[in-house]
């Protein structure tokens, strides 16, 4: 089955400076992601287009050079997404990031998921009662 | 007087080599980049190619696909193999690079069995002294382990000898 690793706002601001206290934890799982795809293991890390502006990625901006580099696919906020995320923000009451967290999650029904995340109360609010591993940062 | 022979820094040795290394970089780098960008692209398009496989190779392909339901196709199952090779191949020189200039963000093989242990809900995550204890011992008499490598011997010693 596949696995995606969902990175929320604090986890990109986190992989992508050096300088950030948890930089190292989050290339662990990076590292790992790296190690399991060089064994034809099905995982990406994905990143929410929401949680990107969240987080100030700009993928033509140099700053951003290395997170870049990483394979980490974007979720983009199409229509349907956006209408799930309006539904979950509107329940949930949780930043447009999280939304977008959560209709990812929900999106996905064939997947094992896990979470990045500095809040995982706001997480566990946005999967729609889906199995979802989350890792608090 | 004696004159003091000029010397052309670009004889240098050890600038030759940082010359050459910096070459090799940029080469490496163009490639990263240009590999990166193919991998982004509209992967609709394909073309017949000629390149040879081990027969049974081909075959396990076929039945993996046919029987295990692993891909729609033995196509697709290399396809998948083949990008996942290559996505990591990227991601290695990405991070490499990133070492090189940031040795200490490098994660050691205890932190990544930890990642291991929470990206996959084991339970063991919720013990990483455990976990470093593990991957100490195990990086003492094993060449190269695995973070699963860790996280099994993490459990194995859970058991009464």
């Amino acid at each position: 089955m596949t696995r995606f690793v969902v990175l929320d706002n604090e986890a990109v601001q986190a992989l992508a400076s050096p300088h950030h206290p948890k930089h190292q934890r989050i290339l662990g799982y990076v590292e790992l992601v790296e190690r399991r795809k060089r064994h034809a293991a099905a995982i990406s890390i994905l990143a929410p287009t929401a949680v990107r502006v969240e987080a100030g990625w700009d993928r033509n901006s140099p700053q951003w050079a290395f997170i870049n580099r990483l394979r980490i696919v974007d979720i983009l906020l199409d229509a349907e997404c956006a209408n799930k995320a309006a539904a979950i923000r509107e329940q949930a009451h949780v930043s447009v990031a999280d939304a977008h967290i959560g209709a990812t999650v929900q999106s996905a029904p064939d997947a094992d998921i896990t979470v990045v995340t500095s809040d995982p109360r706001d997480i566990h609010t946005v999967t729609g009662g889906r199995r979802v591993t989350v890792v608090a940062i | 007087m004696q004159r003091i022979p000029a010397v052309d820094e670009h004889d240098l040795p050890s600038r030759r080599t940082t010359l050459l290394w910096y070459i090799e970089r940029m080469g490496a780098s163009t490639a990263i980049e240009r590999i990166s960008r193919l991998l982004d692209s509209d992967m609709t398009e394909t073309s017949n190619t000629s390149m040879r496989i081990p027969t049974a190779l081909r075959e396990a392909a076929a039945l993996a696909a046919k029987e295990l339901k692993v891909a729609p196709s033995a196509t697709a199952l290399t396809t998948m193999a083949l990008r996942a090779a290559l996505e990591a191949a990227v991601m290695r020189a990405a991070l490499d690079d990133h070492y090189a200039e940031h040795p200490e963000a490098r994660p050691d093989l205890a932190e990544i069995a930890i990642a291991a242990a929470e990206i996959d809900g084991n339970p063991l995550a919720a013990d990483p002294d455990r976990i470093r204890r593990a991957a100490a011992e195990i990086a003492a008499t094993h060449p190269d382990p695995e973070p699963e490598d860790v996280l099994l011997w993490a459990e194995a010693r859970a058991f009464p000898s």
